[in-house]
């Protein structure tokens, strides 16, 4: 699988086939749910238009899902080349929150702790129908990859990032993230410069 | 809607502001970020207040997820706020480690376009039924004119308080001096108990204080024996900060299997899967093998342990000269030596081995292999153990477990030595520090045999109709205590069944509505809270009192090894709420009561502080120091910042030092210094000879009542506690988006073959019901010799009452828990598991067997979340990889 994966990051291959799902996963059904009411002066901050957001992600092809095997986690960088954007792509063999393919058992997470950043690289368990990333080698959290990354029991304080993933026939593609990777302030590159 | 992929940094300016976690009894340090809306930090290190690049590394304590952002109003002006745990703390969650719960603090603020948007405003007062918003002048006034009432007609023992026990020592001195030195009442009891009085009375009669270990202790040591909890789980911090790192290995005594079990497993240590409630035997068992190898500390009982001679000369409790003096009386299980202690044990039948293994459900094995890693010495050398205990070894068998459990600390020489000590783990943190003036012990109704005065039980007190007003601050009674259904169904037959309602705004109207509704047999109940609690607030309450907390006011409050730190105000309270110690003290002038005139929470603070000499929590030289210095008390604390203080203060040449560990006598001691108190607890056992005291512990005491209790036919063990990613009632949690996604609802842990046998599935909703519900009534003065002492006697003489109970939570299905035994969240809001306890308190000590409910299980139907990837799992919790 690592060998089909297509490492030249950056959008724009096609544009996304599916804004609806994913507009949906970035915002609705208590996967990202702060509570807006009627904005106060000075209360909301400022947001992007999410589709604009959106579409700021690169899409980066992965490879081909008939080619995953079950239960064995394929490592990749998402959304750039970066020690902390290193994620993970699994087939679970039952279905998933955002899960894509057939079977809609394939999904993707960043592989950092969001408690503090402990790595759950090779840290997955099938215990029953359950598909559980961690225990997190540091302090013990697990995270539910069949429901968007949620903790099961633990520390960090957000779920697992989610990678969303889009299928173009057997082709499997990275086009977006649910919930901010550890230790950045955006999940999207910006360019600090001094004084700025 | 926000993608929830970014939050904002704090620019180099900030401002930072130290406090420590509201939560658990760790009591982390955190820092709060905060500044005006419309400006934000940049990524490199000189441009945000973290002085870190971004990202930032792993294990910095310097990333901030989304939960730790908010934004609140300061001087009423919006401002982003930041809340992390420290980054630069050296002490307990050093480097800035946290749990789920401190980790999304910044959730738990005050904001209005939020989910916490319905905080408490403004006073209400219930006219026609319907809580209205009224001046705090209005409240106060009916409050005040119905209480002089009540005093007057009534007498101080129809009027009660209420309330936690642990929201800063500015509040609770304020709740002490106002019942206990303006109204003296006896009518008084905290938010996890019916009456004042000790809550590890076993331990205290040993003469160990039972938050005498620092968290270093637990780094040091090499065995572990854990009691009825997980650190993991609920003292999040000292786990994986300081037991995972230490080394220890941990044997766990509890009934049902979590992460921190597994972790010690897998590294070596234990798991006694003990039946509910019978952790005596564990001990007997375990300290009896001890002696038998003759792996006792013998060298340590002969300098520490206190003798006959000690004992009976009147230097240690013994029989004349004991402030306990009804328990050691009762000669069953009073204080012996450790000779006498011995030949007691190796004759005891409870004591052997196999008996103790059938009826707690241990194996044999087991017991014997914790035993030995407790105490066997490995190439000459002793292990160093410590004990740590909690609610499921003292909320069940109260007297009996913590009695037991020090002699077998004591055995192995634990007690007063870095990595040896004996110690509560804690639950909530330590926000009593001073006394006013001493409860009114005399005045009581109640009394046991020979005219020995003992605490109120309230809620039996209330039972029985005599308390016609309530002062109810911060806890959610009646659902935190036993038979909680009952005890609601009491409450709403004495206020809203009561034909007097308040049926206008007026105030001295109010005051006569409510004067004849006392009159007539019924109550009048104040409600103090940050939230309006069901249904103490929302139903029952004739006035709600709206509080400012956390982060509102500046308050001060110790953890679990007594440090005390400054938790800073850094935004404005919603509306018009006010800090406790504020809204009793304007309550208490309008009582006509003197001494109330307190301008700040500093004020309240440098008050308390000479009542707290004496005590483990002493800050009374902290005080005086400040003083010399020119300095307010809380800002010399301020400067302390997330390190603070270990308490008790003391003055060593001019220097204010704090105290690692009680009862070591490696403790510099000399010529105490100004307002120092050298307690001799501070070097020694806290008992008249300074050693400490084994106790008989007869498992009859407590076999008629176990055995009455016990499961049968097709009901359950239905033991409760805390979990991870809950705190208390869940009043912040379920206004946390996420927390509130992890658990939108409450759980019940149910073994595979209890389930099968139920057609229960996870994610179905279960609920749990019982019409065996034990209610003690009456018998508030005991005369004869035994009187009332044993649960036959209370059957016997009419005491016994059954009522009824029952919860709902979803299942989960899982080998975490043993069959014939279910687990579920303690204080859950709607769903009260308390509802399903006995209210049959330990004859000994008046506390409640939370832990020992039992019930009957059926499906509902399904939650919304059996079939969701959204919210809830129903994954297991304790999960290791598997050995390779
Ligand atoms: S371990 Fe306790 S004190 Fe520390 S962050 Fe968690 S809840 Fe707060
Ligand atoms: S870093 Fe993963 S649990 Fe702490």
């Amino acid at each position: 699988m690592a060998s089909e994966t297509d490492t030249s990051a950056g959008g724009g291959e096609k544009p996304p086939t599916c804004l609806t799902r994913r507009d949906f996963l970035l915002s609705g059904s208590g996967a990202a749910t702060t509570i807006m009411l009627a904005s106060l002066p000075g209360f909301a901050r400022a947001q992007e238009p999410l589709a604009l957001r959106v579409a700021a992600y690169p899409r980066k092809r992965l490879g081909r899902i008939s080619r995953l095997q079950l239960n064995q986690p394929v490592e990749f960088h998402y959304p750039y080349e970066h020690a902390h954007c290193r994620s993970f792509i699994v087939k679970l063999g039952v279905p998933a929150g955002a899960g894509v393919g057939p079977e809609q058992d394939v999904v993707a997470f960043n592989a950092l702790c969001t408690h503090q950043g402990g790595l759950l690289s090779g840290m997955y368990l099938q215990e029953g129908a359950f598909r559980l990333a961690g225990p997190c080698p540091i302090h013990l959290s697990t995270f539910d990859l069949t429901r968007h990354g949620l903790i099961v029991a633990g520390h960090a304080t957000q779920s697992l990032p989610q990678v969303l993933l889009e299928t173009d026939g057997d082709a499997v593609y990275a086009t977006g993230m649910m919930g901010l990777v550890y230790g950045f302030s955006s999940n999207l590159p910006r360019d600090w410069k001094e004084g700025g | 809607m926000t993608a929830n992929d970014q939050v904002p940094l704090p620019p180099s300016g900030a401002r930072v502001t130290t406090t420590a976690c509201d939560y658990c009894i760790v009591a982390c340090g955190y820092k709060v970020f905060t500044w005006p809306v419309g400006t934000e930090g940049g990524g490199l290190a000189s441009q945000n207040a973290l002085g870190v690049d971004f990202p930032a590394p792993a294990l910095s304590g310097r990333w901030i997820s989304p939960s730790q952002h908010t934004v609140v109003r300061i001087g009423g002006q919006p401002h982003h706020a930041v809340i992390i745990a420290d980054p630069d703390a050296t002490v307990v969650n050093r480097g800035g480690n946290h749990s789920i719960r401190g980790g999304t603090l910044a959730q738990k603020c005050y904001r209005e376009d939020g989910p916490t948007r319905d905080r408490l405003k403004t006073p209400l007062l219930r006219v026609g039924g319907k809580l209205t918003p009224v001046s705090w002048d209005t409240a106060l006034g009916v409050m005040a004119g119905v209480s002089k009432h009540v005093l007057h007609e009534h007498g101080e023992m129809a009027w009660g308080m209420k309330t936690y026990s642990y929201q800063y020592f500015e509040n609770t001195y304020a709740i002490s001096k106002l019942a206990f030195e303006s109204v003296k009442t006896p009518c008084y009891s905290e938010h996890d108990k019916p009456g004042p009085g000790n809550d590890t009375a076993g331990m205290d009669d040993a003469g160990l204080i039972t938050f005498s270990a620092s968290y270093e202790d637990y780094s040091l040591a090499d065995v572990i024996y854990i009691s009825g909890t997980d650190p993991w789980e609920t003292k999040t911090v000292l786990f994986t900060e300081w037991m995972m790192k230490g080394g220890a290995k941990l044997i766990f005594a509890m009934p049902r299997r979590t992460t921190g079990v597994a972790w010690a497993e897998r590294n070596g240590g234990l798991f006694l899967q003990v039946k509910p409630g019978t952790d005596t035997l564990l001990h007997l068992a375990m300290t009896r093998l001890i002696l038998e190898q003759g792996w006792q500390d013998q060298e340590f009982i002969d300098r520490w342990v206190a003798n006959t001679w000690e004992i009976d000369t009147g230097f240690g409790r013994g029989v004349r000269n004991t402030p306990w003096q009804w328990r050691t009386t009762w000669g069953r299980s009073g204080a012996v030596s450790f000779e006498d202690y011995k030949k007691w044990l190796l004759g005891y039948k409870y004591a052997e081995l196999d008996r103790a293994a059938e009826i707690s459900g241990v194996s044999a094995g087991a017991i014997r292999r914790a035993a030995e890693l407790l105490s066997k010495p490995v190439s000459g050398k002793r292990p160093k153990a410590s004990f740590c205990f909690e609610k499921g070894c003292y909320w069940s068998n109260n007297y009996l477990n913590t009695a037991s459990l020090a002699n077998l600390g004591l055995v192995c020489g634990a007690g007063n030595r870095p990595g040896q000590v004996v110690s509560r783990g804690g639950g909530h943190q330590r926000g009593w520090a001073s006394n006013a003036a001493a409860y009114p012990i005399t005045q009581s109704p109640e009394k046991l045999p020979g005219r020995r005065r003992k605490e109120i039980d309230l809620d039996r007190w209330v039972e029985a109709g005599q308390l016609r007003f309530a002062y109810v601050i911060g806890t959610t009674w009646a659902q935190a205590m036993a038979a909680s259904q009952e005890l609601a169904g009491t409450f709403r037959r004495l206020t809203r069944g009561n034909p007097h309602q308040i049926a206008s705004a007026d105030a001295s109207a109010a005051v006569e509505a409510l004067k004849r509704r006392v009159d007539s047999g019924g109550m009048a109940i104040v409600h103090q809270d940050i939230y309006l609690v069901d249904p103490i607030g929302s139903e029952l309450a004739d006035i709600v009192l709206p509080a400012a907390a956390w982060g509102e006011d500046d308050f001060t409050r110790a953890n679990g090894e007594r440090r005390m730190r400054l938790y800073s105000k850094f935004y404005d309270p919603p509306g018009a709420a006010k800090p406790d110690w504020w809204i009793i003290a304007q309550f208490a002038r309008r009582m006509g009561f003197e001494g109330y005139d307190w301008e700040d929470s500093n004020d309240v603070f440098v008050e308390g502080a000479r009542f707290s000499r004496g005590g483990m929590l002493n800050y009374h030289p902290l005080v005086a120091h400040a003083k010399q210095l020119g300095r307010r008390p809380h800002e010399l604390l301020r400067e302390m910042g997330t390190t603070g203080i270990q308490l008790p203060a003391r003055l060593i040449k001019g220097e204010l030092v704090g105290t690692k560990r009680l009862h070591d006598p490696s403790n510099e001691i000399g010529t105490p210094e100004g307002p120092t108190v050298h307690s001799q607890w501070l070097y020694a056992f806290n008992t008249h000879s300074g050693k400490a005291l084994l106790h008989k512990t007869p498992w009859e005491i407590f076999a008629d009542f176990y055995e009455r209790i016990t499961p049968k036919g097709d009901e359950v063990w239905v033991s409760n506690g805390r979990i991870n990613e809950i705190w208390q009632s869940s009043f912040d949690d379920q206004r946390k988006p996420y927390l509130k996604r992890r658990f939108p609802d409450t759980f019940v842990e149910i073994h595979p073959q209890d389930a099968k046998a139920r057609g229960i599935e996870s994610g179905d909703v279960v609920e749990i019901w019982s019409d065996d519900v034990l209610v003690q009534t009456g018998g508030f003065v005991g005369m004869e010799g035994e009187d009332l002492l044993s649960f036959q006697q209370l059957e016997q003489k009419g005491h016994i009452r059954v009522g009824k109970g029952s919860c709902r939570a979803v299942a989960v299905v899982t080998d975490a828990v043993r069959p014939g035994g279910v687990f579920t969240n303690f204080l859950w809001p709607g769903s009260p598991v308390n509802s399903l306890v006995h209210r049959v308190p330990d004859p000994i000590t008046s506390r409640y067997r939370f832990k020992l409910a039992k019930g009957r299980l059926r499906k509902v139907g399904e939650s919304p979340y059996k079939r969701s990837f959204e919210a809830m799992t129903f994954a297991p919790r304790p999960v290791m990889p598997r050995a390779t």
